[in-house]
């Protein structure tokens, strides 16, 4: 019945979307047909703001899972929806991944989404080579969450594609820089990423050779 | 307040003027444009001026000799007239209008109609820009009105007043000549099969009220005035119960000769609209003009509620 409801308000053109062309309505409506193959358990959700705005720093292997794996993860945890950058702005995949939350990433854009107060997920460089090691993040993409005094949460993705079980570990929101102009820039990058680290060194410890 | 309002003929430039006279601040209103409003504002002087006539233009606001300059006279490509003439008479406008104002020692503020087209929508660009955004317009209306903006802050600077350029979301209003309303409300409306990107519209007394707060409160700079929330073309028809069809590259072509036949002119920034969406960022104008704008989805199904359909003549031909 509710199916049938929500295809109605679809056909009516009876549901909201946002700015950014997110349309929760579709996510809310595709959402059972995802979960057999996306079964996340999220760890640490009490550091994500309950409102606000927020930034996410995670890490990814290629980023076609992850952003999704996330979004689903918090909203399942705390109820917030929330935004990943990183999208293609080049059609029909920009604007079809649009709706379910993504945006082109850049630091204006990301500021945009803060000012709207969303929770804003930036994904680390990829580490396909490397799924344990947190990917690089460049400093100007996170300066809007410094200029506005934003909190920084890290989250770990683990899991894979082919077993569909995710687990999301959040971390407590990364430290203020200490040092003041361009450097603290950097410096807010580099906690975020090794605050991202240290949670997938949490997850699967180092083990060495004669351990 | 001496204020002269340039644009006076059309529906914004009218709300404008008809909220000025019941405003005690200004003392002394003129209106300027080629020709006069459709209906009366009783204690305004109307200079009916040709858009390319310097000469005139210049002596009426010379011999008014305004505190404050509204300058509404820009012309959307297709909604009143032509592309080409739309740029050449923005242009000329602006120019004669602008120029004049510099000079004057008694200006005191300025206001400017732009437009969120200025921001252009190159691949990659920002989906939702604030006033930080650099402008970098992809469409003709977009150069017109960034021209415009630059005359504007030069004739702010040479002045020492502030000049602000209201950067509306496109225009929509039952007796505003809007090429987006035009096009929503044909009765099969075509959208991008591939994109179908969000937009935001601005209601034409939102955008009065957004001039006049101006006025009042002497921002300096560009300010975005936009309706709240989206809403995507074909949604949009939904909305109206028309049938949204999608189209694909090559048959936009057969879409605009379509249109253009029946008197619904596509030009290029409304193309853009429906391929790439337009928006951006009014948050700061909520702050500095205290005026909320109606939300964008119920805006659109006002559109779809008039009973009168919004005009259709378009003049084309030489300047």
């Amino acid at each position: 019945m509710s199916a049938v409801s929500a295809l109605g308000r679809r056909l009516r053109g009876d549901y909201e979307i946002d700015e950014w062309g997110h349309d929760p309505d579709l996510v809310d409506l595709l959402a059972p047909v995802v979960r057999p193959f996306m079964r996340v358990s999220v760890e640490g959700a009490a550091h994500v703001p309950s409102s606000g705005p927020a930034v996410l720093v995670a890490n990814r292997r290629l980023g076609l899972v992850e952003p999704f794996v996330l979004l689903r993860g918090v909203r399942q945890a705390t109820g917030r929806r929330a935004r990943f950058l990183g999208v293609p702005d080049v059609a029909p995949v920009g604007p079809w991944l649009r709706r379910f939350g993504g945006t082109v990433n850049r630091p204006d854009e990301l500021a945009a989404l803060l000012r709207a107060g969303h929770l804003a997920a930036l994904p680390l460089g990829p580490g396909l080579r490397k799924p344990l090691r947190a990917g690089a993040l460049a400093p100007e993409c996170i300066a809007p969450a410094l200029a506005m005094d934003v909190p920084v949460v890290p989250a770990a993705i683990v899991g894979g594609e082919l077993t569909g079980r995710w687990d999301v570990l959040l971390g407590p929101p990364v430290p203020r820089p200490t040092s003041r102009g361009p450097l603290a820039l950097a410096e807010l990058a580099d906690n975020a990423r090794s605050a991202v680290q240290a949670l997938l060194d949490e997850a699967f410890p180092p083990r060495w050779p004669f351990s | 307040m001496r204020v002269l309002v340039t644009g006076v003929g059309g529906e914004l430039g009218y709300q404008v003027a008809s909220r000025l006279e019941a405003d005690p601040a200004v003392v002394e209103l003129a209106g300027l444009d080629a020709k006069a409003p459709r209906r009366r504002v009783r204690s305004m002087k109307v200079y009916t001026v040709a858009p390319m006539d310097r000469r005139h233009i210049l002596r009426a606001v010379r011999e008014f000799e305004p505190t404050a300059l509204v300058h509404l006279g820009s012309w959307e490509p297709d909604a009143r007239v032509a592309p080409r003439m739309a740029a050449e008479r923005t242009s000329a406008m602006a120019i004669a209008v602008l120029g004049a104002a510099a000079d004057l020692s008694s200006m005191d503020r300025l206001v400017v109609r732009s437009d969120i087209t200025v921001y252009g929508r190159k691949r990659g660009s920002a989906t939702v820009p604030d006033e930080s955004v650099p402008p970098v317009p992809t469409t003709p209306w977009g150069r017109s009105l960034l021209e415009v903006e630059r005359l504007a802050a030069g004739a702010g600077a040479a002045a020492g007043v502030p000049a602000v350029s209201l950067r509306f979301a496109p225009l929509v209003g039952q007796r505003f000549p809007s090429p987006l309303a035009r096009f929503l409300r044909l009765p099969v409306v075509g959208f991008s099969a591939l994109a179908d990107p969000a937009f935001s519209v601005l209601e034409v007394g939102d955008a009065a009220d957004a001039v006049v707060a101006a006025l009042h409160r002497r921002p300096d700079g560009p300010l975005n005035v936009v309706g709240p929330g989206a809403m995507t073309v074909s949604q949009a028809a939904l909305v109206g119960r028309r049938v949204p069809l999608p189209f694909l590259g090559p048959e936009w072509v057969v879409m605009r000769r379509a249109a253009g036949m029946v008197g619904v002119g596509l030009p290029d920034h409304l193309v853009e609209l429906i391929h790439r969406g337009r928006t951006a960022d009014g948050s700061t104008a909520l702050s500095a003009l205290g005026v909320a704008p109606a939300r964008t989805p119920d805006v659109i199904r006002a559109v779809y509620g008039w009973t009168k359909p919004p005009e259709l003549s378009v003049v084309r031909g030489a300047a």
